[in-house]
């Protein structure tokens, strides 16, 4: 039971960690895949703005 | 006669126009014909399209950063989304709804395999600690990356019409960062169950026998030697360590897309996930069944890790030897044995 609880707590951690990491490094693509001329001055909140 | 000359030219140009003017006449409806053919140009677009070959793009020039957009049609593509719509369904269902049906009847006619000469009331060691750790983390992670993947397969189907488009949508979102971010721990738990494991479960002759035999499970009372895992346990191992090395590889191509080069090769190790995600399952559902009801003491080497020894001694005769002689014990008794809970 124990390894079980701990396993699953370890599993969320990594899981969360993992998603820090990768979004401190993932750009957005609105941002990725555009050029800076092509980019709206306002890119508002739908799936492709500003997260 | 200039006069009657005159008026033959003139009679004779005047049938010729009507024949011209006939001539346009009858002609009129067949110019009419190419002008109006409203799916001519969409005929030719669709032969075009046929002609083109695997792999092959219609593309065009961009200069914004991802180049992959300037590809405008992919005719694989469609091949490719057939293959989502109306064959993965079927190789799931089949895999999934299969196993399912199997592993029923197998309960059916054989029941749950007891322990044949009871439970001794000693225990012996099966699974340490960080075993049972790295088991459970893989095992945990397994079961949210299934659900949340046949999500993707067959939640518009199934699931949406129970729930509504609003709900189905939020649990989808969150579904689909569970399955995200929860492969990189089954992807550290498949590599450490690798790592602890291997070494125990090498192929040998001792499988070919258990496997002649049916590894007993089809009679009561008859039980085949094994070591530490027998072969339908090595069986899993591998199905584990490769499937879980296909789906670690192919879902990392589909985590950063850009990897694979091209559209082409995204869309071959988008198959390659869905195929081997259903067959992995449908194996995991006979794995867990036999690890739980479908046979009594089961369990207890991942839930305590410690099992009865007549269980040990019937199922993995040979380990229990090999840990009796480590120990020095006598063939009947353990330094791990204690008394059962």
């Amino acid at each position: 039971m124990k390894s079980f609880v701990l396993a699953l707590a370890f599993a969320i951690l990594a899981a969360v960690s993992v998603a820090m990491v990768l979004n401190s490094y993932q750009e957005a693509s609105w941002a990725a895949f555009t050029t800076s001329g092509a980019r709206v001055g306002d890119p508002g909140n739908n799936l492709t703005g500003p997260t | 006669m200039p006069g009657s000359l005159s008026n033959f030219k003139f009679a004779g140009f005047k049938a010729l126009l009507a024949a011209f003017a006939l001539l346009l006449v009858f002609a009129q409806p067949a110019a009419a014909q190419l002008s109006f053919k409203p799916t001519a140009e969409a005929v030719q677009e669709d032969k075009l399209l046929n002609a083109l070959k695997e792999g092959d793009k219609i593309s065009g020039r961009i200069s914004i950063p991802d180049k992959n957009a300037a590809n405008l049609i992919q005719p694989a593509g469609r091949d490719w989304r057939d293959f989502h719509r109306s064959k993965l369904p079927w190789i799931g269902g089949v895999a999934i709804l299969g196993m399912v049906a199997l592993l029923a009847l197998f309960m059916m006619v054989r029941g749950r395999i007891r322990v044949h000469k009871g439970f001794s009331g000693k225990t012996i060691l099966r699974f340490a600690s960080f075993e049972r750790f790295t088991h459970w983390l893989t095992a945990s992670c397994f079961i949210i990356l299934a659900l949340s993947g046949l999500n993707v397969s067959f939640g518009r189907t199934l699931i949406l019409p129970l729930f509504g488009a609003d709900a189905f949508a939020a649990m989808s979102a969150w579904a689909k960062l569970a399955h995200n971010y929860l492969a990189f721990p089954f992807m550290l738990g498949v590599a450490i169950m690798f790592l602890i494991w291997i070494k125990d479960n090498i192929p040998g002759r001792l499988d070919i026998e258990w496997i002649k035999q049916g590894g007993g499970l089809f009679s009561h009372g008859k039980h085949v030697p094994a070591k530490r895992f027998n072969a339908g346990q090595k069986g899993i191992f591998w199905i584990v360590v490769i499937g879980g090395a296909l789906m670690s590889v192919s879902g990392w191509f589909l985590l950063f897309p850009y990897l694979p080069g091209n559209v082409t090769i995204l869309q071959f190790w988008t198959v390659i996930h869905a195929v081997i995600a259903m067959l992995f399952i449908a194996a995991m559902l006979a794995h867990i069944y036999i690890g739980s009801i479908g046979m009594e003491g089961a369990f207890d080497a991942m839930g305590t890790g410690e099992v009865d020894l007549n269980w040990a001694k019937e199922h993995h005769a040979l380990w229990v030897e090999e840990q009796q002689k480590k120990a020095g014990a006598p063939s009947d008794r353990t330094p791990h044995a204690v008394p059962a809970e």
